[in-house]
């Protein structure tokens, strides 16, 4: 670089007059030895933001406050003997864990699947590629009363349409978790198909116009090329399905408010009713803290699979 | 070995800080609760009583749509030309007003200053310090007129309204936490025009009797079942028809042992009739009951749908005004079946107006709740004609007698219960989750569970609940 500047440049070089360069005034040594100080504390803000409460909840975890007890004092480990004694946490557990792996499973395939049906450039691909983000843009509250009215066994337009009489009752103790999946993979299977497009649309031409030379039919390359580059965004679109389906409330309180009985009842909804509905605030606390844990393990570990598939698709492992 | 940090190391920690804040709003949505030292407000006010000594003062109220609020709408202009004061109104609907309540209550803002109350709040809210005691209010001359005549209300409403918070104590004893407003007998409200066509003459007087008539009744190809109820999983599913006809079949809540109430919903009496009562929703109740609140039973009952309604007087009297349902002017009322031995117990639920603890503005509060709960206004809203169940003993007597007049079968039910018609649950201070498991007991019996064994798990729970 440096050679060929001087080979350029010829024999003279000409005298460019430059302006006088201004001087930056003198900092004070105080000064620069706060700015990095200032500067970090939008972050210490949202930091403080964040963790205040996150504290707070986990130190009422440990106390018997609520709202017949306000001066309350520490009891320990009470709270948590209490909760996982109490047989009815443990169906919570079950609710939330079934709802989170059927809810985000399903929601998967069929998001993939409509992805892939997408991407096949048509006049009704483009049109259904606009109306699939409506259900993203309803509040899963209105979603939820929504679908409790098409629920509805006397005047629900799904029994009607689907001839099942007057009498088959979508949100009964048989058949309440499986509505509440149905209504949140109504809602969240746009959002998984959104995101895999995208993935799709990203990946390299090359290998597939390749491939189809070589006489590869299209299962063949969907599934040893496409889903192995594709990976990583399935499992994004995973984590966030995952993640939020483990801390559902909303469209399901308005749904079944956890019932019939227990049925729906999901650990967000058990810490619900525990601080706002029977105001123990302690013990919805500590629901809460093991929903955490619950969560922050769980995502650690997706957290983890995905580097090692961001990791294989980029061929640094096999 | 090398300290530094790669990319794809920080990318992971990233990835990781992200996830566990995502996770973090899961424990800090229960960073709740306050409470409250504030000191009670009537003490201040001195000198002679007069109506307008708050004018000026603005009130926030907050209301549940319900037929007493909408009685009192076009009354509120009236308190501020009395006053002064003008009174800023929040509705919330009921299936989420207590809800409302609770997170503001416990937050400690005082933003509304008065608000409608049922009596078990008062259990919850009074210790919690979160309502203002109404006693020093009351005797409090230079707050309260000389014609208001506390004594006008129900003797039964007041002392629902009064609790000292000790366990195994019964109501009216402590303090007067809210002064009530309107109340609720639960009977049966029944289609009379299709029991005429149908030839029922005579209303059955036993449960089991009144079962057969509800399955009867019930023809699911016609659309039509015979008798609503609520049935979703909330506190309030225990507390009209089902509390009434418990208690009438001879069962009770708790028993106090002189040091600690002991949970019965599993006595044989208990489990009989929780039978019964289950077999009845299978048989002869709507389709969808575990999610039934009272909108939708009393919706039913006037939509020509179901044909008895067990529940709320005053939630059905409304039903029967011309143009308010289909079915308006066919409703008949009775006072449900008499227990075996012929008693008529009912439970009644209350709602009041209460005070907050940390209202700024108490004294104009005092003065809404006086006024609300004072003869006038009472008078013109029953006068309205959907106001039912007045509170004071004038204004039922007179007005409301003449303006129920044609509803058939109203004042004679009424008549039938209200000397038995008191809350008949055992005041205690776990009672929404007490009750609300009592609920989820219910739903669960529904859904196939051995009525024994889930009620004598319900009461091992609730009895270890109350007592702590």
């Amino acid at each position: 670089m440096t050679t060929q500047t001087s080979k350029v440049s010829g024999s003279a070089p000409e005298k460019v007059e430059t302006a006088p360069r201004r001087a930056l005034p003198e900092i004070p040594i105080w000064r620069r030895k706060l700015r990095p100080y200032l500067l970090s504390i939008p972050a210490l803000v949202i930091v403080i933001g964040i963790l205040y409460p996150f504290v707070l909840g986990a130190y009422y975890a440990f106390l018997n406050y609520a709202a017949v007890n306000p001066s309350p004092h520490f009891v320990w480990f009470d709270n948590f003997k209490s909760v996982l004694g109490d047989q009815v946490f443990w169906q919570s557990v079950k609710v939330t864990s079934i709802f989170a792996v059927s809810a985000t499973a399903i929601e998967t395939v069929l998001g993939v699947g409509l992805a892939l049906l997408l991407n096949r450039s048509s006049t009704i691909g483009r049109l259904f590629e606009k109306v699939l983000i409506v259900p993203l843009m309803i509040a899963p509250v209105i979603a939820g009363v929504i679908w409790k009215l098409m629920f509805n066994p006397q005047f629900g337009i799904l029994n009607h349409v689907l001839g099942l009489g007057s009498t088959f009752d979508w949100l009964s103790g048989n058949t309440a978790l499986m509505s509440v999946i149905l209504v949140d993979t109504w809602i969240f299977t746009p959002f998984v198909a959104i995101l895999v497009l995208a993935g799709i649309r990203s990946l390299p031409k090359e290998p597939f116009e390749a491939s189809e030379v070589d006489g590869a039919n299209w299962f063949y390359m969907f599934r040893k090329l496409m889903l192995p580059m594709l990976w990583p965004y399935i499992l994004v679109a995973v984590i966030f399905r995952f993640m939020d389906n483990l801390k559902v409330f909303d469209h399901i309180y308005v749904l079944t408010a956890g019932g019939p009985g227990v049925a729906t009842r999901t650990l967000q909804i058990g810490a619900f009713e525990d601080s706002i509905i029977n105001l123990d605030y302690s013990r919805g606390s500590t629901y809460m803290l093991l929903l955490w844990i619950i969560v922050f393990i769980t995502a650690r570990y997706l957290v983890s699979v995905l580097g090692k598939a961001q990791r294989r698709a980029a061929g640094a492992e096999s | 070995m090398s300290r530094e940090l790669s990319r794809r190391n920080m990318l992971a920690a990233m990835g990781l800080a992200g996830a566990a804040a995502m996770s973090l709003p899961v424990l800090s949505a229960c960073g709740v609760g306050g409470k409250t030292n504030a000191p009670n407000g009537a003490d201040q006010v001195a000198g002679g009583f007069d109506w307008k000594k708050a004018s000026g003062a603005t009130i926030n109220i907050l209301q549940t749509p319900h037929p007493y609020q909408k009685s009192y709408q076009p009354l509120l202009k009236e308190f501020t030309e009395l006053t002064g004061i003008t009174v800023n109104v929040d509705l919330v609907p009921e299936a989420d007003y207590f809800t409302k309540l609770n997170t503001e209550l416990a937050g400690g803002s005082g933003k509304h200053d008065a608000f409608m109350l049922g009596a078990y709040f008062i259990w919850q809210y009074g210790p919690a310090g979160w309502i203002e005691n109404l006693d020093p209010w009351l005797k409090n001359s230079s707050a309260t007129g000389p014609d208001y005549n506390f004594e006008d209300i129900f003797e039964g409403l007041r002392t629902s309204t009064r609790w000292d918070f000790s366990t195994g104590n019964p109501l009216g004893t402590g303090g007067q936490w809210a002064i009530p407003w309107g109340f609720e007998n639960n009977v049966v409200a029944y289609n009379k025009t299709y029991f005429d066509q149908r030839g029922i003459k005579k209303l059955p007087d036993r449960f089991d009797d009144f079962i057969q008539l509800a399955v009867d009744l019930t023809d699911r190809s016609q659309n039509r079942y015979g008798i609503a109820t609520r049935g979703s999983k909330s506190w309030a599913t225990i507390h009209p028809g089902f509390m009434t006809q418990y208690v009438r079949e001879g069962a009770v809540d708790y028993n106090f042992n002189g040091s600690e109430l002991v949970a019965e919903m599993d006595s044989d009496k208990a489990i009989d009739f929780t039978k019964k009562w289950i077999e009845m929703q299978h048989k002869a109740g709507p389709t969808s009951w575990t999610s039934y609140e009272y909108p939708n039973a009393t919706g039913d009952l006037g939509d020509g749908k179901a044909m008895m309604v067990y529940d709320a007087d005053s939630a059905t009297y409304p039903k029967n005004k011309p143009g308010a349902s289909a079915q308006a002017g066919n409703l008949g009322w009775y006072a449900g079946p008499a227990g075996p031995d012929g008693n008529y117990k009912t439970n009644l639920w209350t709602w009041s107006w209460a005070m907050s603890a940390n209202s700024r503005n108490k004294l104009p509060a005092w003065l809404f709740i006086q006024w609300a709960t004072g003869k006038d206004s009472l008078t013109k809203a029953v006068e309205g004609g959907t106001y039912a169940d007045p509170v004071r003993k004038s204004v039922f007597d007179t007005t409301f007698k003449r303006v129920a007049a044609d509803q058939f079968g109203y004042l004679e039910a009424f008549e039938t219960v209200i000397g038995s018609s008191k809350i008949q649950f055992t005041p205690q201070k776990k009672f929404f989750d007490t009750t609300q498991n009592w609920a989820v007991a219910l739903q669960d019996i529904y859904g196939g569970a051995d009525a024994a064994s889930r009620l004598r798990s319900l009461a091992k729970t609730n009895t270890s609940k109350v007592n702590l």
